[in-house]
């Protein structure tokens, strides 16, 4: 089910050349019209109101801001939103709809893999990614996919019980 | 009081136990569940109607005079709200508050620049993207000047930075405890070392981020921000903007990305925005720092020391003194945690009992960003230099180093311990705790561990060193406040002060009783991930004997809240212990009244229990809704109730000299003993952590899942600090860690398996037994892993002096031998 959402931020845009995209997020299909060198991240941000997308670096280590494009793992600051015409997105927000929580998610709350939880949307998506692929990854698997995330907090060790859980989870649903 | 003793401790909850009380459990964080949900809601994403945005034009340049700032074309443009320069804020607003008298800091630079990344302009459009096309129109006229960037030849005062001060070392001071000239002149040997500690920071993954709102009609601000201790720190934000406390309330969001001491010093953006706000008539403003401004010129630097150490010590391996002197470099400006240099005196010889010591520091000034306060406070670096000399020292007798510092070790008898520098150790068996990670870590040496020595043996002829240290450490916590202003005070009449003159901080909290019967309980300090909702939910629930459900926690702004330290130090577990504890009884004592008044009857007629108010004959009982309506039309408000809980340490008379004298007063000592497993590759100078032993103890463990998720993190921090992270500057002051491809964190790749043990000392000073707990493993991380590194290269004779131990640096070492 596609419900439209369309953007117009030409106030911001006075005099200079914008682009119209059309995508979907989260299931829900959106229409903008904004600048090319809008960052995707940002424009998820402010734009779409996904504050889950959360940024760190914005020069692509930190991961933070890590979301789905068309089923590939990306990291949103390294893109401009004009590359995801007609492409699919999914953020945390996508994840459930109703405040309940996917299996990842639980896990990492049960496990205690967050603690400022600035990293943690970046985290679910690459151990949701991680699993979809591996549904059970060794330490060493765990540990090249999420090599990709930093988190100041934990010290990792909770992350990859979580990630552990979350695969058992899945394999019992 | 010394019969406090160490328990091991089953952090596993038991979901089928139906306890009646929550503190000491593992409750599952209240916190998470907006966090997982992307509903949480930071600084970052909060933007009110119509707000602008702000950003900042900073130097290239690490010391040079501005002749001129040119934004003309900024602000002809259309799309311009706002332009401000130094000269703008000077003529409207103050300088900020700086940590040592006699200097000015301008949150935008007026005259001269003095690191790369100072802020000189600001700009205001209603788009950030727009915000940075205009500071490039602004166009700034240098005469650029010499930089100094090495600490030891800034202090030598040839070049300069700030000509009011007259000198690069605006503080200095030196300690001496006991007969330290006897204990040099008349142990068997003495040895001298230099180490470096590399200049590093917390990197929080969330960086600063301030929403500004002028209301013209009171004449006041609204800010928001994620700064750290925001009703201690609130003055450096309402001194510079030229108004009362009372006219500028900030107020932190109750999720706040990290923070490990460095947000404390956010006073600069602060400022700013509000006076870009004020400018613009009330417009809301916002400013959200990028990482690579957050770098190189957030102000948030840390600890970055030079030390030269001597250790006295007889044949038989008794320390007989130390003599610990360091240059700390403090970057641009002597910013607040000034008193970085003097934390290490409350942990002065760590877990050695060693009675003649002196100590002294030069803070020293150069042309770098300035330095914060970072997890620790200054006290990781000092255990690194005394744990690494203690080894050189053991080297020196041909004594094994567990040996050495096993034979130095104070002992539990010994406890309370007064350190020569009068603070106290509350309680703990250092002895025990290092040998049982030396048991611990026995079980690698059979067939197949890591350190089985066939297997070590193997992997030494490929050129791969292995090693491990056993080291004891103490975490001193929760910090008093009065000693805090040493070095801005007289020190010569510190000598004259009595115990009436010491001002200490309570802790405050307050609660209200709603009309559904929810305790809304205020906290008073930020938080920054610690999981305090969640504690102060278990802790109030228990005092209340109700379900942590029923409470909610929100938090108080600086307005509202009286001026108390806050949420650092390691002080939470144990303030909060205390003040949930008067805040129940309070307001149980508050409700018997209102039910007594009620009922017309006296207050010995009637009791609190569980959260409701009885009778004591059984024939009536109010529940707390009923009890929070019948307030509702009572003068008084008893259905609610506020406290302050006054710092452990007034209560105990053997700190008073430590008070009086302003040294530094921590009533706690947490403590670890660490044993990583190490192994160095000579040929790249990588060092992997194979594993990494650790026993922990921070007293009664109030919520044994956040213990451990602390002591994982700290850790973490601590591996980086000893081999990644790092600020380095090239001699003419310009920054060579700009990006996170530069500074280096800690990754899944550099984190090893953890094996953490934790046992449980109460603590006979606090109310709980809690013992603070939030800066362990990044205190006792790096020296731990430091002297694990020289033990892997002690065939080599090797020693390892700096750190970060990056790979360049090890490959250094080798080729020298």
């Amino acid at each position: 089910m596609y419900i439209s959402m369309s953007i117009n931020n030409s106030d911001a845009n006075r005099d200079r050349p914008t682009q119209e995209v059309s995508l979907a997020v989260n299931d829900e299909e959106v229409t903008a019209d904004i600048e090319p060198r809008l960052k995707l991240s940002d424009f998820l941000r402010n734009d779409v109101d996904l504050n889950s997308v959360r940024i760190g670096c914005e020069h692509g280590v930190c991961g933070a801001c890590t979301i789905s494009v068309d089923g590939d793992l990306v990291k949103s600051c390294m893109m401009y939103a004009v590359q995801t015409d007609g492409s699919e997105i999914e953020t945390v927000e996508g994840l459930s709809d109703d405040g309940s929580l996917d299996p990842v998610q639980e896990a990492f709350h049960e496990e205690h893999a967050l603690q400022c939880g600035f990293c943690t949307s970046g985290f679910i998506m690459s151990t949701r990614a991680l699993l979809q692929d591996n549904p059970d990854p060794s330490r060493e698997e765990i540990t090249e996919q999420l090599s990709s995330n930093i988190c100041r907090c934990t010290g990792y060790q909770n992350i990859y019980e979580a990630v552990e859980t979350a695969a058992e989870k899945m394999e019992n649903d | 009081m010394s019969g406090s003793k160490a328990s091991p401790v089953d952090t596993e909850i038991d979901e089928e136990t139906n306890e009646e009380t929550f503190t000491g459990k593992g409750l599952d964080r209240v916190e998470d569940h907006r966090i997982l949900t992307g509903r949480a809601e930071y600084i970052h994403d909060i933007t009110p109607e119509d707000c602008l945005e702000m950003g900042l034009l900073r130097t290239t340049h690490a010391h040079a005079e501005i002749v001129e700032v040119d934004a003309v074309a900024a602000e002809e443009h259309p799309d311009c709200d706002l332009v401000l320069t130094g000269e703008d804020i000077a003529e409207h607003y103050n300088p900020m508050p700086c940590g040592l008298p006699g200097i000015s800091e301008w949150s935008l630079a007026k005259d001269r620049v003095h690191f790369v990344g100072e802020p000189v302009a600001l700009v205001v459009a209603s788009d950030r993207y727009v915000v940075e096309d205009l500071i490039d129109l602004i166009d700034v006229e240098y005469d650029t000047l010499e930089a100094v960037s090495d600490p030891l030849v800034a202090r030598t005062d040839d070049t300069v930075l700030h000509e009011e001060l007259g000198t690069n070392v605006p503080d200095d001071d030196e300690f001496v405890f006991g007969d330290v000239s006897d204990a040099f002149d008349e142990a068997d040997n003495v040895i001298e070392n230099q180490y470096s500690w590399g200049r590093i920071s917390g990197v929080p993954l969330e960086t600063a981020g301030v929403v500004a709102s002028y209301d013209a009609e009171t004449d006041t601000f609204d800010i928001d921000c994620n700064i750290q201790l925001h009703t201690l720190v609130d003055d450096t934000v309402y001194e510079t903007l030229g108004y009362d406390a009372d006219d500028v309330a900030l107020n932190v969001p109750p999720d706040v990305g990290g923070s490990f001491g460095t947000k404390i010093a956010l006073h600069r953006y602060c400022a700013l925005a509000a006076m870009a706000s004020h400018q613009l008539d009330g417009q809301p403003v916002k400013y959200v720092e990028d990482r690579i401004e957050n770098l190189q010129g957030g102000d948030m630097h840390s600890s970055d020391r030079e030390y030269l150490v001597r250790i006295a010590y007889d044949d038989d391996g008794t320390i007989r003194g130390l003599d610990i002197n360091f240059v700390d470099d403090y970057g641009a400006y002597p910013r607040y945690p000034v008193n970085q240099v003097l934390k290490p005196l409350s942990v002065l010889t760590n877990a050695y009992d060693v009675d003649a010591v002196r100590y002294s520091y030069e803070l020293v000034l150069t042309n770098k960003t300035s330095q914060t306060a970072y997890r620790g406070f200054g006290v990781d670096p000092h255990l690194y230099a005394l744990e690494s000399v203690v080894d050189e020292a053991a080297y020196d007798l041909s004594m094994d180093p567990y040996d050495f510092r096993w034979g130095n070790l104070i002992q539990p008898e010994q406890m309370p311990y007064k350190l020569p520098s009068k603070n106290i150790y509350d309680s703990g068996d250092f002895p025990e705790a290092q040998a049982r990670i030396k048991e611990l870590v026995e079980e690698e040496r059979t067939e197949g561990g890591l350190l089985d020595p066939e297997i070590v043996e193997q992997r030494r002829e490929n050129g791969k060193y292995r090693g491990v240290s056993y080291t004891v450490h103490i975490e001193p916590g929760v910090s008093g406040a009065d000693w805090t202003d040493r070095q801005r005070s007289d020190r010569d009449a510190l000598d004259d002060r009595d115990r009436a003159d010491v001002d200490e901080l309570p802790e405050h909290l307050r609660c209200e009783v709603g009309d559904d019967g929810t305790v809304t309980v205020y906290l008073a300090t930020d938080s920054s991930g610690q999981g305090h909702q969640t504690i102060a939910k278990q802790l109030l629930a228990d005092e209340l004997g109700i379900l942590p459900s029923e409470i909610e926690v929100e938090y108080l702004d600086s307005v509202e809240a009286p001026t108390e330290y806050g949420s650092a130090a390691s002080r939470m577990a144990v303030m909060l212990s205390g003040a949930a504890q008067g805040l129940g009884e309070t307001l149980a004592d508050n409700l018997e009244l209102l039910a007594a008044d009620h009922w017309n009857v006296e207050t010995s007629a009637v009791a609190y229990q569980d959260g409701a108010v009885e009778m004591i004959d059984g024939n009536d009982r109010l529940t707390r809704s009923e009890l929070a309506e019948i307030d509702a039309n009572f003068g008084d408000r008893l259905a609610q109730a506020s406290y302050n809980y006054q710092h452990p340490a007034t209560d105990v008379a053997a700190f008073d000299e430590a008070f009086v004298r302003k040294y530094p007063v921590y009533p706690t000592a947490a403590f670890a003993a660490n044993a990583p497993i190490v192994e160095v590759d000579i040929e790249t100078g990588e060092v992997e952590i194979l594993k990494l032993y650790s026993l922990r103890d921070c007293g009664t463990q109030l919520n044994p899942t956040i213990v451990e998720g602390q002591a994982q993190g700290g850790l973490a921090q601590g591996i980086g600090a000893a081999l990644l992270e790092e600020f380095p500057y090239d001699e003419s002051g310009q920054p060579q860690a700009v990006t996170l491809f530069d500074y280096l964190l800690p990754s899944t790749k550099n984190i090893p398996e953890m094996q953490i043990e934790h046992s449980e000392t109460p603590s006979p000073f606090t109310e709980t037994g809690a013992k603070g707990t939030g800066e362990g493993g990044m205190i006792d991380g790096p020296a731990s892993i430091a002297t694990a590194i020289n033990r892997a290269l002690e065939p080599m004779d090797v020693v390892v002096d700096r750190i970060p131990a990056t790979p360049n640096r090890i490959r250094d070492y080798v080729r020298d031998e």
